[in-house]
């Protein structure tokens, strides 16, 4: 498996992919959607996926000597790694708003979203549902990307309204905690976040299964 | 033995139907898979190799059916085609250090060697290359892994005469170390030039599968090469 994740990157990978996982620090940007990073990263997954089609990758990965099943796999891995490292830039930047900068001003006023815990656990799930529409949406041609990911930018801006507007609805202000607050509560929805993120990537990976092997290339 | 079988291969598009086709292929043959745009030559390849699903058939190399033996047998194969590009902006050099990787029989020297004899720089990207120099970078990969058997899509189609001539003298001295090539074409010359095998499909249906000299005396007629044999049952001319 590791040769299949080593001819994503080398091979198949959009440089932008990389470079986007920067965006994971617009968790730092104070009096802006933080969510909006999570949203880039995609964007720079989608690249790749570009990048894909230009270059006959699928058409040459069936060819090797692996099963239809780890080329699925194989996407799969790559767009959780980057997923990953996103979150990774994501979680700095927030630890460092929750305890450096907690006492910044441009935090304490700030009139959006906090980058805290809850924050995180929406990134996974935005991450998520792009495994679940967009990627899975790919294997079901393995060469249409524009209407699956068109589906995702819906789902996408749909959740971060809901996230950034969630804190204002009546006892809904601890999603919204500032630093440690409401630690408790806030570690339970990251972990809530990561299962919801596990559980649409498995029933994105298994319906890609299905589709791909039942499509003529 | 045979080492590729394929009995009664059949696939059916709203508009074209691949119907029964049966072949073999035998180690150290060049065989020629010989028809007009449209006959079925890419659905059957494309079959042969999975990418399409036969609705019906058996397919099998080296005696193992390849639905269960995928990831094996591919090992043991190669795949070149005439029209497609891989990673067209990769320097070969990148696209070797990656698939090498999936081949345990992968022989850096035997790769150096077909580099060598195949004028390739590594340097380049297949952009850069010639249509010719494509398929060359995908016989190379194949053959650097040891292929036994070589599966060439139309592998000469868009080539000048002299690549071509080039293309076939490597054919034949690949088929003299053991290797079976099966090529489609619609080039008749080349049939001429290298097979030892034609097999012949029209409208999805295979003609007749033999070997060139015994094609040449079942359908030759007086002073006819294989070209005016073909364009003459082409033409449903008797």
């Amino acid at each position: 498996m590791s040769n299949i994740l080593r001819k994503e990157i080398k091979l198949s990978a959009h440089i932008l992919s990389f470079l986007f996982i920067g965006f994971g620090v617009m968790f730092l940007l104070p009096g802006y959607p933080v969510l909006c990073g999570a949203f880039f990263i995609c964007l720079g997954i989608f690249q790749s996926f570009q990048n894909t089609r230009e270059a006959n990758d699928i058409l040459f990965s069936i060819l090797l000597p692996i099963s239809k099943k780890d080329i699925v796999k194989g996407k799969f891995l790559f767009v959780c790694f980057i997923e990953m490292c996103g979150i990774t830039v994501m979680f700095i930047a927030t630890l460092l708003r929750m305890t450096l900068l907690s006492d910044s001003k441009v935090y304490l006023k700030n009139a959006l979203m906090n980058a805290n815990l809850f924050a995180l656990g929406m990134a996974f799930l935005i991450f998520g549902c792009f495994n679940l529409i967009f990627v899975r949406g790919f294997f079901k041609t393995a060469y249409k990307f524009g209407k699956p990911f068109i589906s995702f930018i819906v789902a996408n801006f749909l959740l971060i309204a809901l996230a950034e507007s969630m804190h204002y609805f009546p006892h809904m202000k601890s999603l919204n905690a500032f630093g440690f607050e409401h630690l408790g509560l806030q570690i339970c929805l990251l972990f809530s976040g990561i299962l919801l993120y596990l559980l649409l990537t498995f029933i994105a990976m298994k319906q890609s299964f299905v589709d791909f092997e039942k499509i003529d290339l | 033995m045979s080492i590729v079988s394929i009995k009664n291969l059949t696939k059916t598009y709203p508009s074209f139907q691949l119907d029964k086709v049966s072949f073999s292929l035998e180690a150290g043959r060049i065989a020629g898979f010989i028809g007009r745009n449209g006959a079925g030559k890419t659905t059957t390849i494309k079959s042969m190799l999975n990418l399409v699903h036969p609705d019906n058939g058996e397919i099998e190399y080296f005696g193992l059916p390849f639905l269960e033996h995928e990831a094996e047998i591919k090992k043991r194969i190669g795949y070149s085609t005439g029209t497609v590009n891989w990673y067209p902006r990769k320097k070969i050099k990148e696209i070797v250090d990656v698939t090498k990787k999936f081949y345990d029989s992968w022989d850096d020297d035997s790769y150096r060697k077909y580099l060598r004899m195949f004028k390739l720089d590594e340097e380049k990207t297949p952009l850069e290359l010639s249509e010719g120099m494509k398929v060359k970078v995908n016989l190379m990969l194949a053959l650097s892994h040891k292929a036994e058997v070589l599966i060439l899509d139309e592998p000469t189609s868009g080539l000048d005469p002299f690549s071509r001539d080039e293309l076939m003298e490597i054919f034949i001295k690949l088929k003299n170390e053991g290797v079976a090539i099966f090529f489609s074409t619609h080039i008749i010359t080349d049939i001429e030039r290298c097979a030892d095998n034609i097999i012949y499909i029209s409208k999805g249906k295979i003609v007749d599968a033999s070997s060139k000299d015994t094609f040449k005396e079942k359908y030759t007629k007086d002073g006819e090469n294989l070209e005016d044999a073909f364009l003459r049952m082409e033409r449903g001319e008797d």
